[in-house]
Formats: structure tokens, sequence, C-alpha cells
């Protein structure tokens, strides 16, 4: 007697796609899952090579929960990553859409907006650098030989000021990777779509409010939420351009995380990978509950 | 007609902006790597000269080894692409058009397995490699290359497939066609766009990695452009950023020549529409 | 779809297959040119011995060498064999018991600087590390500016570097308006920690007792922390990126392009202030840095020591090599072609290395006195905690004496859940 559950899936169908996913399943399940698990196994252990080895059940976890610096650098973290991903859908929608109208050099502006993404993350870093420093940063050159500001800025000074500043430098390099994305997405909608709305009488504003923007709203989401992980992420930028400072303000989740790393303290390690990754979790969910995706994906 | 201006003067602005947005740095960096000494701007006493020897340097100095990373981080990349957009491309396909158990679940997986740290992974990778003696190796990098990068891929082509109406499975599969052969010859020539978007995404991404190359690889033989960059570092912090400036330059090239041959297939046209094949 | 997978399946086997015999494996990280100074000296430990080997080469970023050696280490991985160790966290390997006792190799520390073996290179009284290259931290001046404003010697006390900052600061603003008076490493980084270190001794204070408790509370410090933020906020001598941006380069290019009268940095300053570039080349000189009435001037302790890792498969060859490395000729050689300050105290009397850094008999009085940071293996713990704390004190966000209470505060807690 089939069980009414599997009575609904085709054999030959089901066999089918666990083949198409078997080369994926593999390579997720050797190369991400068994160190996920570890992690995850570790993080409820004191594993430092100077302490003995021992089982010791939440107390990483209520450690961290219980310090400040740790739900600082989580509200700092969020954050960030709340100013990041709105910038870089509304740039990133700006590029796309003009990406995807038809003039002369499109190709080449194409290549041009992927420059940033294409730099690799240690050397933009440097560059950003570079631009904010006090003394020889371009930034404060131009500002003050154009008469902006009356006198140099020091950019990572004061918490907010280096907030932005990791803001800017971050939207700039990973704009590219959300037009790409959004790109794609405007190509599936069909022209005919437009052609009957212009017909209609219907105004460019009102076309992309009611035609575009909800037909690329689901690939929009998919770029945010990549978006978004990466964000909670978040590790080089800061290190390179302020290492936390001012008095650690802007530490992010990772720094914290690396700290323990380092400090061969791997049991707190893993405890602050999983709460990131729960955070991550967490936040996509809301995502999908928010972009209704459920109903797309069915 | 009034709107047909309108348009004109947007993408005339639109270009302009993107031109200052996505260049200024980089014009920076160029500017950088083309001049004797980075310091010009604080020094009254220090000129910007023009010069090529960084170029040159990192081009034909064997102690750099540039062309070693260059070329690993190539071939690295090329293959995990190929590898990643081949796997992505099958699952992707099952998870919209096929009806299984695990259907939302899988992605959700996956999407969940990317979210973890790499720093956390990155010590268990280690020990793999090293007890199966590949570390220093192309393998050891790209196989947890096609791990990290798969799941934006298969994600991309999901929500790509899923606007492919699934009649055209239907015709190719009432002709007799298998799932495979529906999937090469009917969905992936209009899902192009989508494809060649997350191909050049993993592509850049693996040329741009650093962290797994750093702690896998041990020397020339098998590094990669990012941790070839880092090496440039002296023990206390000195950053020559000449030659910093000049590889990074000359590490964009080849995606930048990727992305003008790509783009090209990420046009309309290709969706809904040419049903013939 | 099985077909790939079989492929792949041989591909590996024939890849593990390939046989892999122990190798020596030495593991050390820094630029190209100093890379390549390694690779010559592998070259001739070669030629030598004819024993081959093979060099792990990393970044130069101290922490992500660390980060190397620790994965290593942890797994117990007969590589590296060899690895040289930022002396601020060899403890950490010491304690760890992952370094092999170099006592039983025949190996001989005398003569080494006897402080810095004793300090750093010992464990449970054996001999676990020999310094390679040492650093201590320096006062670099411009004689040729306080020779101007009438100074005939650099400062003894800290206050006395102020008053000549300011006046001269004052004055060369007229025509530099970039110039500072003393630039120093403040940003969120270990560095901080060596700068603070040195203020702090030389009032008296430090960060652990000789028993392990935390001293980081005493009256000193806060006097010295606030002797570290006045520089930037009150008498405004040091610029305001201190905190943020300035490390050993940013220092360095500070002093080198003539915007600096004081700077705080390590040796290796010396050689790259007398290039043909520079704009300072005559016109400088150095001197232990200055301390307060009563205390005496303080220098911290920094550079890379060698050791062998105790789950090294070729021992006795990696002793060979740390004896190779640590040997007179290599030693010289180390101090001629990069510039750096061997650990062999009695290279510094060789004609050749004084020619090639003439400032070097300065340094070795330095060296013997200098301060190591906490030799205790959760180091990086406490570093982590002093950076924030000092750092939020010097940007003007906390005072200094809640911000040393606060340090202490964590401090004591770690140390109760780590030195058991």
């Amino acid at each position: 007697m089939q069980s009414k559950f599997l009575v609904q899936y085709e054999k030959r169908e089901v066999r089918n796609a666990y083949a198409f996913l078997t080369p994926i399943l593999i390579v997720i399940f050797l190369f991400i899952l068994f160190p996920v698990i570890g992690t995850l196994w570790k993080s409820f252990y004191q594993d430092t090579s100077f302490l003995p080895f021992e089982f010791v059940g939440f107390r990483n976890y209520a450690q961290i929960l219980s310090d400040t610096k740790f739900w600082s650098a989580l509200v700092f973290t969020l954050l960030f990553a709340l100013a990041t991903v709105v910038l870089e859908a509304v740039f990133g929608l700006i590029f796309a859409l003009l990406l995807n109208e038809s003039f002369k050099g499109r190709g080449i502006m194409r290549a041009v907006i992927l420059i940033p993404w294409a730099i690799p993350t240690i050397v933009s870093a440097q560059i950003w650098r570079l631009m904010y420093d006090y003394t020889y940063g371009i930034i404060n050159h131009l500002l003050t030989s154009l008469g902006f500001i009356a006198d140099k800025v020091s950019w990572m000074g004061t918490t907010s000021s280096a907030f932005w500043a990791l803001v800017i430098s971050d939207v700039w390099k990973t704009t590219p990777f959300v037009v790409i994305i959004l790109l794609a997405g405007l190509q599936a909608i069909p022209q005919d779509i437009y052609k009957q709305a212009r017909v209609d009488g219907a105004k460019m504003f009102k076309r992309f409010r009611s035609i575009t923007l909800p037909l690329v709203a689901p690939v929009l989401l998919i770029a945010l939420i990549f978006r978004t992980i990466d964000a909670i992420r978040i590790f080089d930028l800061v290190y390179v351009l302020t290492g936390g400072a001012p008095g650690g303000t802007t530490e992010t989740l990772s720094f914290i995380g690396y700290n323990y790393f380092t400090g061969d303290i791997f049991g707190m390690g893993s405890a602050i990978s999983v709460i990131t990754f729960i955070v991550s979790f967490m936040i996509t969910i809301l995502y999908i509950k928010l972009g209704r995706f459920e109903k797309n994906i069915k | 007609m009034r709107e047909k201006n309108i348009k004109s003067i947007l993408i005339f602005a639109g270009v302009l902006f993107l031109l200052a947005f996505a260049l200024s740095p980089f014009i920076w960096m160029m500017i950088i790597s083309l001049s004797d000494r980075p310091d010009f701007l604080g020094n009254a006493e220090v000129d910007y000269i023009f010069t090529l020897k960084n170029y040159v340097e990192i081009l034909t100095s064997r102690r750099l080894h540039f062309m070693d990373y260059f070329k690993n981080s190539l071939f690295i990349s090329i293959i995990v692409s190929v590898a990643v957009s081949v796997i992505a491309s099958f699952a992707g396909y099952a998870v919209s058009r096929l009806r299984f158990p695990g259907r939302i679940a899988v992605p959700l997986f996956v999407l969940a397995m990317s979210m973890f740290p790499q720093i956390s992974i990155v010590g268990y990778l280690y020990t793999i490699f090293a007890d199966l003696g590949l570390l220093n190796t192309y393998i050891a990098l790209i196989l947890p290359y096609i791990a990290w990068t798969v799941p934006i891929a298969l994600w991309i082509n999901m929500s790509y497939f899923a606007q492919i109406p699934v009649d055209l499975d239907k015709a190719a599969l009432v002709d007799g066609a298998s799932r495979t052969k529906t999937l090469f010859k009917v969905i992936l020539p209009i899902a192009l766009p989508g494809i060649f978007s997350s191909f050049l995404l993993v592509f850049i991404a693996c040329f741009n990695e650093f962290l797994f190359a750093m702690m896998l690889t041990t020397d020339h033989i098998a590094q990669t452009i990012p941790v070839g960059i880092a090496l440039f570092r002296g023990t206390h912090g000195e950053i020559p950023w000449g030659n910093m400036m000049a590889a990074s330059a000359i590490a964009s090239v080849p995606l930048v020549i990727l992305t003008l041959i790509f783009q090209k297939y990420i046009v309309q046209g290709l969706s809904a529409g040419s049903v013939k094949g | 779809m099985k077909k790939i997978l079989i492929i792949i399946a041989l591909a590996l086997f024939s890849l593990m297959s390939c046989g892999r015999g122990p190798q020596l494996t030495f593991m050390v990280g820094g630029a190209p040119n100093e890379l390549a100074y390694w690779e010559e000296v592998l070259d001739a430990f070669e030629k030598e011995t004819g024993i081959s080997v093979n060099m792990i080469r990393q970044a130069s970023d101290t922490e992500q060498r660390k980060q190397s050696i620790l994965i290593a280490l942890r797994g117990q991985r007969p590589d590296p064999d060899v690895m040289l160790m930022d002396v601020a966290w060899i403890g950490q390997l010491a304690s760890s018991e992952w370094l092999e006792p170099l006592d039983d190799y025949n190996i001989d520390a005398s003569p080494f600087f006897p402080s810095i073996v004793n300090l750093a290179d010992t464990y449970e009284s054996q001999l676990v590390g020999l310094p390679v290259y040492v650093d201590g931290g320096l006062l670099y001046y411009r004689k040729d500016l306080l020779e101007k404003y009438g100074y005939n010697k650099p400062p003894a006390y800290w206050s006395e570097l102020v008053e000549m900052a300011k006046k001269i600061q004052a004055e060369e603003r007229k025509t530099n308006p970039n110039f500072w008076g003393y630039v120093w490493q403040g940003a969120q980084y270990e560095g901080l920690i060596c700068n603070a270190l040195e203020v702090f001794a030389s009032a008296g204070g430090g960060f652990l007792g000789p028993e392990g408790n935390s001293i980081v509370n005493s009256p000193a410090n806060v006097i010295a922390l606030q002797t570290m933020v006045d520089f930037i906020n009150k008498h405004k001598v040091s610029p305001p990126n201190t905190y943020t941006d300035m490390k050993e380069e940013e220092v360095r290019q500070m002093f080198q392009n003539g915007n600096a009268l004081f700077e705080r940095n390590w040796p290796y300053a010396y050689g790259l202030h007398r290039a043909e570039d520079s704009t300072v080349r005559d016109k400088f000189d150095t001197a232990p840095l200055p301390s307060f009435p009563g205390g005496s001037s303080a220098s911290t302790l920094g550079g890379w020591h060698i050791g062998i890792s105790r789950f090294s498969d070729m021992k006795e060859e990696a002793a060979k090599l740390v004896e190779f490395i640590t040997s007179y000729e290599t030693q010289k050689k180390l101090a001629v072609t990069l510039g750096w300050n061997p650990g062999r105290m009695d290279v510094y009397t060789n004609p050749e290395v004084i020619e090639a850094n003439p400032n070097i008999q300065n340094l070795k009085e330095i060296f013997m006195g200098a301060i190591p940071r906490p030799t205790v293996p959760y180091y990086s713990q406490l570093s982590v905690i002093l950076q924030r704390h000092l750092n939020a004190a010097l940007a003007g966000n906390v005072e200094p004496n809640k911000a040393i209470e606060a340090a202490h505060t964590e401090i004591s807690k770690v140390l109760e859940e780590y030195a058991k």
C-alpha cells in the first residue's frame, strides 16, 4: 500500500531529480557540510591547545551572549548590512536598468561596471585606505583644494564617519554583483508586455513600477539575500580600513571570531561562527517571507 | 516624443554617473601604478613621476612570481566556473522543474551551508587535503571553490529557470526527449543570460578568493593572485604600492575581457518567444 | 554521470599515490626580497649538508603566519618541521607543548642575548627557540632640527619630548603645514601594545605582575596612558589619525618625508631613512625612548624566533637546519643583506656588519634590556582587550582611568578562565 505522500511523485521524475542533484550534493557534503558539522560540534567544547579538551555544553554561547562586546559588534554588523544592502539595491537597479537600454558603447559600460567587483578585496581595501588617508589621501586633498572643507578630516576617527566610510567602500565594491544578477533578470521580461503597456498609454515610470519592478523582484531578492549573507560576514574591509578602531567600535562579528581563532580558542570561535550562521539564517527566512518567495518556488 | 528625450537625458546622465562611480578609485589605482612613488600628495618634496617600472617589474621579475600566480588563478577559475555551471544547471533544472520530496529543502540547505564564515571551514579543509597529501595543488583549491560558489550559481539558475514556461519541456518530452536532452537543447539556450551571469560571478569569486588560497597552498606552484599580492608586503608592513596596483590592474584584465565577451549573451530576445529548438 | 565520477576518483587516487616521503620543510614569511634571502640560505644549507629543504612561503602579516602555523600544529602534522615565530606568540606555542626542546640536540644558546633567551625562548626550563632576529622600539629624532632650535641632546623624559615637539612644531608649521612633533603607532593592532608597553613600563607600570596577576590598573599605567592621550588631544603634537591609521609604515613615511620631529619605530626604519632618496638622510639619529622621572627607558621586544615542531618527522635534520640558520655566518649575512639585527650577540662586533648597519652598536644596548610582552599562552586575548580600551582612550571616547579599569576587569576575567 503506497503511502499517500509518495503517490504524488512520479517515480521516474524523482530518480531523475536525485541523479541531477548528486554532483552538487556530493561536493557540498564533502567540503562544506563536514566542516560545518565539525564547527557545530566544537562549539560545545573548550578547544584550546593549552587547556584540556573538554565538553562545556552551552558555556561558550553563554559567555558570548553575556559579553557586551558581542552585542555592540552584532548591532554594528546589522546596521552595516542594512546600509550596504539598501544602497546596493538602489544603485544596482539604476545601473541595471541603464545597461538594459540599448545605446552605443553599452558593451563596454557593462565591462566597466564590473571593475570594482573584479579587483581583489585586499587590494580594493588598500586603495580605499590610501584614499581615506589623512595626510596622503586623495579625498582629503580634493575636498580641501575644492574648498568643500576647511581642514583635513580623519575619516576613520569617529565611529559614525568610519561606518559610512566602510559602507561606501563596500557599496562601491559589491554593487556590480547586484547589477549583473539584475541585468540577467531583466532579460527574462518579454518585450511584448512593454509594447502592450505603451499602446495602453502607460508612462515610463508607471511601466517601471507596475511591470519591471514586480517582475524583477524575485531576482533582486536573491541578489540581496546573498549580499546580506556576505555583509554579515564582512571582515577584510574592516581589518584593513579600521582594525576595529576607534576603540573597537567598528568591530564586526567575524572580527571577534577571527580573534578567537588566531588566539587558538577554537571553541569560542566555532560558537561565533554558529551564531553568525543563525543570524544570517533568520534574516534569510525574513527575506523569503517578505518576498513571499515560497509562492515563486512552488 | 518627450519620453524619448527624457530617456536620452537619463541614459546620458546614467552613463556619466556609472563611469564616475566605477572608475574613480580604479583611475586612482592606475595613477599610482604608473607613478614612481605613492606619497606625492602629502609631501611637498615628492613629485608625481610617470613610470612603467612597476608593470615591468611584476611582469618580468621571477622573484615576484606574478606570472605563476596569474597562470594558477586563470586555470583554477576557468575549471571551477565550467564545473559549477554544469553542476548548477543540472541541480537548478531539477529543483525548478521536477517534483520530488526535498524540492524546497535542497536549495535552502545549500543556501544555509554558504552562511558559515570561511574561517571556521578552512581548518577542516586543511586537514582533509593535508591527509590526502594534496596541499599546494590545484585540486586543493578547485574542489572547495566549487563547493563554495555553487550556492549562488544554483540560486541564479533556479530563479532563471523558473521563469521559463514548463510547456517547452512538455513539448520536448512529448517528442521523446530525455530530461537531460531537454535541459541542454531546450532550456539552456533560453537561459543563457542566467548561465553566463552566474559563470561570470563564479569566475570572479574564484579569481579573488583569499583565505582558502592562503591556507591551502604553500608556494608559487599553486598560489593564486590574491595570495601573491599579499606576499608583496614586507615584514613590517611595507607595502610596495606601485607593484600592488600594477598587479591588480593586470589581474583585472582577464575579468574585463571575459565580461566583454559574455555580456553579449546577457541580452533580451532569448526568452520565451523563440520556442523553436 | 557515472563515468565522470569514476574519472574523478581515479584522478584523486593517482594524485595521492605520488608518494610523499618525509620532507624537511621550513615555514617563513616576508616580502619577496626577504624570501629570496631565505632561499639562498636554504641552498647553502643543502650544499653543505646534502639535505634539501622545502620552503613554505607565507604572507608577511604576523596574524596570517600564526594562523597557518596554528592549523598545522593543531593537526599535529609532520610539516612544517622548522618555522619562524613572532616573539609575541612563541609563548602560546610553547605552552601548548608544540615546540621541541632544543637542548637535546646540542644546540648552544650562549652566543645569543641571554635576557631574550631567558624571557622568550625558555619554557619550563627548557630551550624551545632561538632568536633569529631581534627588534626593539627606538626613538628616532631630527638632530638638525634639535640643533636649530637650541637643544643639544634628545629628550630623556616624556615631558621634555612634549616641550621640544610643541615648540619646534609651531615653528616648522610655518613652512610645512604637514609637520608633526611626535609620530608613533596608535592604531588598533598589536603595534599599539608595543608602544603602550614602552610608555607604561617607563612609568613603572606594566601588564602582568611576576605572579601572573593583572597589574593593568596600577596608577603608573593611568599616568602613562594619559600622557599618550595628551600627545594627540591636549598638546596636539601627534596627528589625529594616530589611533586610526598610524602603523609602522605610516609613521616611517611621515618621518622620512620630513614631516616629523620624533618617531617611535623599530630598527628597520634606520636603513630606509638612510636611503638615497630619503629627505632625512643625514639629518637624523636614534636614541632610547624617553621615560618618566624616576623610571627608566623601556623598549618592547620584537623579532622572530626559530623553533622545531614537536610533530616533526625529521627532527635531527631540523636541528641541523636550526644550527645553520643561527650560525655566525648566516646571522652575519642576515645583518648585511637584509639589514636586520641578529639574535647572536657576537655578530654585532663584525666590521662588515657595522659598516652595513652603523647604528648596530647602540641597538645592542637597547636589546639587552628589551622588555617582552607577557609570554603567557592566552596573550593574544589580553592583547585584543588592551587594544580596544587603549585605542578608545586615545580616540578620546573614554577617560584613561576608566579605560584602564575596564581593561583590568576584562583581563582579570580572562586570567580566571585561562590561567589554570
